[in-house]
């Protein structure tokens, strides 16, 4: 993957209405080494993963995810959320390291 | 001393043969009583009967609840071609509601370096459960989805992936 560690991208629908069920993909840039692996020439990758996945619907937190490195490299995940109110849609990204990468977008309702 | 290192040659030779044909014989034997004993490859066949670590996951996850089947799927193809990327589906036909919600749901492969693979933990802000990522497999073995109600009750989904290609290292 070409892109730098913690580039972030949410996907949600298009157009979304008022208490519509929707699907929000997200995928994260992140190798997720698993401490298991080698370099070719026989260095040992530490372990280098996210851990901690945070998502905030406006003020509200309204999930979170604990990880390990068994999660695949460029972590994606998707999952269900009840639109019920406009607002931004935060995930907070947390790896080993202490680093942390935040994306964000904002849940509006489509005019009738 | 020539002769006595052609001896010497010629003693290391034969012990050398003798420690081979014991292994070899050894190694024979441990393989047949392996077949004998051991569970298939991949751990026991059947969900219900994990092994000592997988319990205490469970266990930790569960309490003293019981786990029973139902309320989630765990979607997950039959053969996982390459153990790095193998996509997981997680779907629920419980009501998500303010009062009763789907507090946790707990992704467990049996046989990886780390079974305990991920934790989801969820409000009722989701609606509804359906949630997919990828994971890595090391080999062949169970993948358990444990969903975890506000109210305690603890519901479970497992499915037997056949990994190809070690994706753990």
């Amino acid at each position: 993957m070409t892109a730098k560690i913690g580039e972030a991208r949410i996907r949600i629908p298009d157009r979304i209405g008022r208490g519509d069920v929707i699907t929000v993909n997200a995928i994260i840039s992140h190798p997720m080494d698993t401490g298991f692996f080698r370099t070719a020439d026989g260095q040992p990758i530490p372990a280098y993963f996210i851990k901690d996945v945070v998502v905030t619907y406006g003020e509200q937190e309204v999930a979170r995810f604990t990880w390990t490195s068994g999660i695949s490299r460029d972590p994606v995940v998707s999952f269900t959320l009840r639109a019920d109110r406009e607002g931004p849609l935060a995930m907070v990204w947390t790896d080993n390291k202490g680093a942390v990468f935040t994306q964000s977008v904002d849940i509006t309702f489509a005019s009738a | 001393m020539p002769s006595d290192r052609h001896f010497a040659r010629r003693d290391f030779l034969r012990a050398c043969a003798l420690t081979a044909a014991g292994l070899a014989g050894s190694s024979a034997l441990v393989n047949t009583e392996r077949l004998l004993a051991q569970p298939p490859p991949g751990g026991s066949l059947d969900p219900e009967v994990p092994n000592a670590e997988i319990a205490r996951i469970l266990k930790e996850i569960a309490g003293d609840r019981p786990i029973r089947r139902g309320h989630v799927t765990l979607d997950m193809p039959l053969v996982a071609e390459d153990g790095r990327i193998v996509p997981v589906i997680m779907e629920s036909d419980l009501p998500v509601g303010p009062d009763e919600y789907i507090k946790a749901v707990h992704l467990i492969v049996d046989h990886n370096p780390d079974p305990h693979l991920a934790a989801f933990h969820l409000t009722p802000a989701i609606g509804r459960l359906s949630l997919s990522t990828r994971i890595k497999m090391k080999r062949t073995t169970w993948v358990r989805a444990v969903l975890v109600t506000s109210s305690g009750d603890v519901w479970a989904d497992y499915a037997r992936v056949n990994v190809s290609l070690n994706g753990c290292g």
